[in-house]
């Protein structure tokens, strides 16, 4: 199954100007970029590359198949809370796998980061048991890349209306969704509650926008790909504007599994299984990984060398170190009316005023919150009832029936700080279908985001009152045994002690190996990644351009 | 902020109509209904493929338990033991042996329940009822349970919610285009703003 158009094609010995691992968020940007600045390029993918057509809205086979993510049984993983703990096999992660990556079935939520984002530890001081450290850049730096992101991807929004948001240079370039009966509930009662909900930005286009329709409404964004087009992921805009170049070859169904060196210890290519399980190496002037905040650490800690005894690129011990997913949280609540959330995109309102959370209260955290829904009648069916309610039989037949379009919830989406020992290494034993080390993922949340997360839902379920909700109950804060936010694994930094990769997302070790996605994340931000990945994408492009036309790479 | 206030609600309702229907292309979204939307899979009368007749009768008993017919139309109607068969002999075979364990710790629950009871299709009604409440808050009653609402609510494609019974008790329905105001809470809105 494939939607492999006319494209330029390389041969293996050709050495590319560029070999982009991972064609996701950010790789496919990437590709896009270099391939426009007169670079030839190649992208490797381990996913399928589908399109809209090949998209549906069968909740089962989208999951049960894996479609859209990676496929556990495939790709096994292990899961420990600390180093101490033996890993037991179980999924831990879900990631996007294709072409277009997770940015393919994601809400579509399109936050950028605040300045406080990038410069937290010189304003709030440090933590202990933390590696909570600024970024090497500032959201000035990013500023045009934020605006380049929203008008080259296609978001809608209202721009300057939140009195938290950052200064920008320019508007959204569509105006907000229709709001939904989630998002005028949420915007009346936080109102009355003396809060500032604003019209979410989303990824979707609310109009036609460069040759793409808008969004009909149809409802499955969270976990599906768009019929449409209308979410504006790289498939419908990057991938396509990457190929027409004539210089970008995107190479699905490869699993790369080493980055060669040369005698003199830079990269020349990839080693990577093709779709039938033969091995080829790709050889290219420089590699840039953007594999996602698991795989990537994986590649590097997969490509063990006498130079690189502890994994590629980590002299400084931090590959995979400090994985972040995010802290999520959930409240619930009915209404008397239909509310029939099912309909158009998930998210409508949100809020950022409790961006930061007052310090006095003892803890670190912050966030946004968002009024949606993100049932489907399967996963209402199992996750949508609250605990107290009956569970089978006609009562419970009564419940979905009445509450299925009567139910909204507010989520909260906040820090998650950066923990040395939650990270991604390579389980000791257990191996994936290609034969290569399984990821093991350890992670424990700080207690700081716990507590942000108990306090996320207490103001929630005040929100849900305001409302007027005829239940309210909230999905119990616990420590995180499944990540979706695959952040902070190979960080950026100034110092080759302290971090992976410098300002421009080079590695510290090897002058023609860049990495750039979640991995590069310092701190956590507030639970909207996608937009800051895609940001960083877009600057890196720049960043390496220049380097690469001064003949520096 | 404060003058602010209130506008977003205000301005959502002026904008709403015409405004969102004008970018929509008939050609993609009757192609994307074509393929999103695949006929429905007619399991009738289908021979078993994975279930022997005991399992079939057991677990069609416990898929009565979670959905039954009353009222509305219930498990048996949406065809759900058939869906399950199918998706453990098509779609999932990887799941076929911890379904199967789960129907022996069914059968081992209905037992335990009701000494002397051949099988958990054979119960009396309220003895099915006093194993369902022995059996809920276990693991296995989970996989049983995810299978019987995936047969009741699924997409029609894959041989379950036949007639869509299950999106009609609940108000689902797959459609591929909607126009706002999607619930009551928005249409009340954008009456106040007319």
């Amino acid at each position: 199954m494939s939607a492999e158009p006319q494209q330029r094609r390389y041969k293996l010995i050709d050495e590319v100007d560029f070999l982009i691992i991972g064609c996701g968020a950010s790789g496919s940007v990437l590709a896009r970029e270099l391939s426009r600045n007169g670079f030839s390029v190649v992208a490797l993918e381990q996913g399928p590359w589908l399109d809209r057509k090949q998209f549906t809205h069968d909740e089962y086979r989208v999951q049960a198949q894996s479609l859209l993510t990676n496929n556990t049984q495939k790709q096994p993983m292990t899961f420990r809370k600390t180093p101490a703990d033996k890993p037991v096999k179980q999924p831990a992660l879900l990631y996007g796998r294709m072409v277009g990556g997770g940015t393919v079935h994601f809400t579509a939520n399109y936050w950028r980061f605040h300045e406080i984002d990038f410069i937290e530890a010189s304003k709030k001081g440090s933590i202990p048991g933390t590696g909570f450290a600024d970024w090497p850049i500032t959201y000035a730096d990013l500023e045009p890349y934020y605006t380049k992101a929203e008008w080259d991807l296609g978001v809608s929004g209202m721009a300057g209306v939140s009195p938290f948001d950052p200064p920008r240079s320019k508007p959204y370039p569509l105006p907000p969704m229709p709001v939904k009966s989630s998002g005028v509930l949420f915007e009346q009662a936080a109102r009355k509650l003396g809060y500032h909900p604003f019209p979410a930005p989303v990824a979707v286009i609310s109009q036609a926008y460069q040759g793409r329709m808008a969004c009909a409404h149809c409802g499955f964004c969270q976990g599906f790909g768009c019929e449409m087009g209308a979410k504006s992921s790289p498939l419908p805009s990057m991938v396509p504007q990457a190929v027409a170049t004539g210089r970008c070859e995107i190479r699905p169904h490869s699993y790369v599994r080493k980055i060669e060196l040369d005698a003199k210890g830079r990269a020349i290519g990839a080693v990577y299984f093709d779709q039938h399980g033969k091995e080829n190496l790709q050889r290219a002037k420089a590699v840039i990984v953007s594999s996602n905040g698991a795989e990537t650490p994986r590649l590097l800690l997969m490509s063990k060398s006498n130079r690189f005894p502890e994994g590629l690129a980590n002299s400084s011990g931090l590959v995979g170190k400090y994985l972040m997913f995010n802290t999520d949280t959930i409240v619930q609540g009915t209404f008397e009316h239909p509310l029939n959330e099912y309909k158009s995109i998930e998210v409508t309102r949100i809020m950022h005023d409790f961006y930061e959370i007052d310090p006095k209260l003892g803890f670190y955290g912050g966030g946004g919150f968002s009024a949606r829904f993100l049932w489907t009648p399967i996963s209402f069916a199992m996750g949508g009832v609250p605990p107290t309610a009956p569970q089978w039989g006609s009562d419970y037949k009564k419940y979905l029936a009445k509450n299925f379009n009567r139910t909204m919830m507010i989520m909260g989406h906040g820090t998650s700080l950066p923990v040395a020992d939650n990270s991604i290494t390579l389980d000791a034993t257990l191996k994936d279908a290609w034969g290569l080390p399984a990821l093991c993922v350890t992670y424990k949340d700080h207690p700081d985001d716990l507590k942000t997360g108990r306090f996320f839902n207490a103001r929630a379920l005040e929100i849900l009152e305001a409302a007027g909700a005829q239940e309210r109950w909230e999905f119990p804060v616990e420590e995180t045994t499944m990540g979706y936010h695959l952040l902070g694994t190979c960080r950026m930094g100034n110092d080759p002690k302290s971090s992976v990769i410098d300002a421009d997302h080079r590695t510290h070790d090897v002058a023609n190996l860049f990495l750039c996605d979640g991995s590069s994340f310092v701190t956590s931000g507030r639970g909207q990644p996608t937009e800051t990945i895609q940001t960083l994408a877009f600057r890196a492009s720049d960043r390496i351009t220049a380097l690469a036309k001064k003949g520096a790479i | 902020m404060d003058n602010s206030r209130r506008t977003f609600l205000n301005q959502a309702a002026a904008s709403l109509g015409l405004l969102y229907l004008s970018g929509l292309t008939p050609g993609i979204l009757a192609q994307a209904h074509e393929h999103a939307k695949t006929a429905p899979r007619n399991l009738d009368g289908q021979p078993f493929r994975f279930f022997t007749p005991q399992q079939g009768a057991d677990y069609g008993a416990f898929a009565s338990q979670i959905f039954p017919t009353d009222e509305t139309p219930g498990a048996k109607e949406a065809n759900v033991v058939h869906f399950v068969d199918f998706a453990l002999s098509e779609i999932e075979p990887q799941n076929k042996q911890d379904f199967a364990k789960a129907l022996v710790a069914l059968h081992e629950q209905a037992k335990k329940t009701n000494p002397g009871a051949k099988s958990f299709a054979a119960l009396t009604p309220a003895e099915r009822i006093e194993t369902m409440k022995a059996f809920e808050k276990s693991g296995d009653f989970g996989m049983l349970k995810f299978y019987t609402a995936t047969g009741f609510f699924g997409d029609p494609s894959d041989g379950g919610n036949k007639d869509e019974i299950g999106w009609n008790l609940i108000g689902f329905e797959d459609h591929f285009y909607y126009a706002p105001p999607f619930g009551w809470y928005d249409a009340q809105l954008l009456k106040e703003k007319a």
